[in-house]
């Protein structure tokens, strides 16, 4: 319903109601600097402290270490079983792992014996890493075909002791679930980057087929004649989810102009911003019309654009928002439109894709934590996220309409016909009538717009019920004025629904 | 238990706040860890060895993704693996060689393949310690602090695998905004 022209500088929703995006900027930001504060990158120093608190020679001792390198790629260190396991680095398996790092205890020998999981002593690589201790060393030598040994001398209390063997790939054989894992690692990102975008775009035409067979087996018999009165006399937010079978920011709007149009409440155009006004108590007002006006208006009569955004912010969600919705679905199903209240549809869904985006969700942690980085196969589980949210948002469209709402949503069409049709309608008195009497419908049906373009604007009288100080105001400026009053006042409503309500 | 009656209505009944604000938080988490994953990250500085230029608890942002697109440069700030303990210890330190180069430190300046390596960034009056001579293979990178008498480096651990530099620091965040690449 966005009217562009518009004269008013109006706060921009942008489909993401703010005050929950600004909650939830403040929990990202919680949660961005929680993970980053966890890191801490070593701008690594040598040790100063050495000669103030000195080397304790007296408590000098030799460390022997026995390290055990499994067939399966486990590793041992002195008979228990080490969270490092090989890895393959290319085409070369890798064992890295520190024996000695920062123990507060000066070695005057540090010793690891290795064994190996196949005679392969003399074909293997190594390297000796020794770090933060002054005038020591660090040697390898073979013992056997299946045994070598690192021996690290003055090793300081500091002091970082890392022996660093490579064999060749195939040396080990690793069960079968890191044997996946590795395969599946080898996969470079681009390849999961398709993956995880091919999931949701399948589920996508998956879903639209889907709809598109559901449509045909329940087909609507959509009208080339033009109907020029609405077919039954039914609140304009009822034709709004029979049409679009949700309650939107179409719904309440047609419901606040309808209001006005039946003298409920006035609609004030203050230049800078907007009010309304109560005026009388109908008793028949439909339940979710109360509720609604009771939102707007709270206990006064007057309620301008400041209260009413008071109102609206106060609240993440807005239970009333919520029951106006849930009654508009109710009185829908109640007269027979709907297999099931579209409430309950929608949330059967909700459940379906939400179960999945928590398999997806988990799945991506999970990869994250265990997966070597970059973990590109976490694409793989996004992919399933997105692809649970293509079938909440499109499960919405599944046509769930009965024969008979099938059958009144086509007069309904041709009623639409009428409203959406190009030709001219010359004005008069009669007709502002029927403009302003139409206009609520013509909102829920999507064509305000190519229903105000049918009557010239001479002439125009502005309605009893839209109070503006503005003189000689023509259809047009009509228009341009009120669509994104009602525009804006229902898209944060609907914003503030609490979702699943019932 | 009213309340706890309450939560698990909402919750099996599928709807209200507890599920929109779920899912909420999935997105909001979901898009931290990727960006935190792949793009983007922050660390905290912990130690002196890249004094005066980075500070010791100072915030970087750096970027994950620039080795995976490109190879690290030389004079670039990079967050390096220990090699000594990879899975559980990273570096931040300066790139200084490339793959094939020729590293020597002699009298106190650092050769880059016998010519003198320039190093702006440095105090004029600071000497690189521990004389050596390396020579890189085609997948090695030297990295050394930029505190060079008080920093554990190459010179201690030897030249570092290409597998080992993770990403380049882009911009000091915290205390004071600096961008890496003007110090």
């Amino acid at each position: 319903m966005a009217v562009k022209g518009s004269k008013r500088n109006k706060r921009p929703v942008v489909g993401v109601y703010w005050r929950k995006l600004f909650f939830m900027s403040g929990v990202f930001a919680f949660i961005f600097f929680g993970l980053s504060s966890v890191q801490l990158f070593r701008a690594d120093a040598v040790s100063t402290d050495l000669g103030s608190s000195g080397t304790d020679y007296s408590s000098s001792s030799v460390k022997i270490v026995d390290m055990q390198i499994r067939s399966d790629g486990s590793i041992y260190i002195d008979g228990k079983k080490s969270k490092t396991r090989v890895t393959t680095i290319g085409d070369k398996e890798e064992v890295r792992i520190p024996i000695v790092d920062n123990v507060a205890k000066y070695f005057s020998q540090v010793k690891v014996n290795v064994e190996l999981p196949k005679a392969i002593a003399n074909s293997i690589g190594h390297e000796e890493i020794l770090m933060h201790s002054y005038g020591s060393y660090m040697s390898f030598s073979v013992v056997d075909s299946t045994h070598v040994t690192f021996i690290a001398t003055d090793v300081s209390q500091l002091a970082t002791v890392t022996p660093v063997i490579t064999m060749p790939k195939g040396t080990v054989n690793p069960p079968l679930l890191l044997k996946i894992i590795g395969y599946l690692t080898q996969f470079k990102g681009s390849v999961w980057a398709i993956v995880g975008i091919s999931i949701p775009l399948a589920t996508m035409i998956f879903m639209f087929l889907f709809i598109g067979y559901k449509i045909r087996r329940t087909k609507v018999d959509i009208p080339k004649e033009q109907s020029s009165f609405p077919p039954m006399a039914l609140p304009p937010a009822l034709v709004g989810v029979l049409y679009h079978q949700t309650v939107g920011a179409r719904e309440i709007a047609a419901t606040l102009v309808d209001l006005a149009l039946r003298k409920n409440i006035y609609i004030m155009d203050r230049e800078r911003d907007f009010a309304f006004v109560k005026n009388k108590f109908d008793t028949r007002l439909l339940s979710f019309e109360k509720i609604l006006l009771s939102k707007i208006f709270k206990d006064n009569i007057f309620s301008d654009q400041k209260e009413i955004e008071e109102r609206i912010n106060n609240h993440l969600y807005s239970k009333k928002i919520s029951l106006v919705t849930g009654g508009i679905y109710v009185l829908a199903t109640r007269l027979g439109y709907f297999k099931v209240n579209p409430q309950k549809s929608h949330l059967k869904y909700q459940m379906i894709g939400i179960f999945g985006l928590f398999i997806g969700v988990a799945g991506f942690v999970i990869t994250l934590v265990r997966f070597p980085d970059p973990a590109y196969i976490s694409f793989f589980w996004l992919g399933m996220a997105a692809a649970c949210l293509v079938i909440m948002s499109l499960a919405k469209k599944i046509p769930i309409r009965t024969p008979l709402g099938q059958e009144a949503l086509s007069s309904w069409l041709a009623f639409r016909n009428y409203l959406a049709s190009p030709d001219k309608i010359p004005f008069s008195l009669s007709n502002q009538e029927t403009f302003q009497k139409f206009l609520p419908y013509a909102v829920v049906l999507d064509c305000e717009v190519s229903w105000a373009r049918r009557f010239s604007e001479h002439g125009f009288e502005i309605p009893g019920w839209y109070m503006t100080a503005e003189t000689g105001m023509g259809l047009q400026e009509f228009c341009l004025s009120l669509y994104p009053i009602v525009s804006y006042v229902g898209r944060s409503m609907a914003a503030i629904r609490e979702p699943g309500f019932k | 238990m009213e309340l706890l009656k309450i939560i698990l209505e909402k919750l099996i009944y599928g709807g209200g706040i507890v599920f929109d604000l779920a899912k909420w938080l999935i997105v909001v988490f979901v898009a931290v860890m990727i960006i935190n994953t792949f793009f983007i990250s922050l660390f905290f500085v912990d130690g002196a060895s890249m004094e005066p230029n980075l500070h010791n608890r100072e915030a970087i942002l750096w970027d994950k993704n620039s080795y995976h697109i490109a190879a690290p440069q030389r004079l670039d700030v990079a967050a390096v693996n220990a090699p000594s303990d990879p899975t559980h210890k990273k570096y931040v330190k300066r790139v200084i060689g490339l793959p094939g180069d020729k590293i020597e430190i002699m009298s106190g300046r650092v050769y880059l393949n016998d010519e003198l390596l320039v190093e702006s960034y440095l105090p004029s009056d600071l000497e690189t310690t521990d004389e050596g001579s390396w020579t890189l293979g085609e997948d090695q990178y030297f990295v050394m602090g930029d505190n060079r008498p008080n920093s554990n480096d190459s010179r201690a651990f030897g030249p570092v695998d290409r597998r080992f530099v993770l990403g380049k620091a882009i911009s000091i965040v915290f205390p004071r905004f600096r961008l890496i690449k003007d110090i």
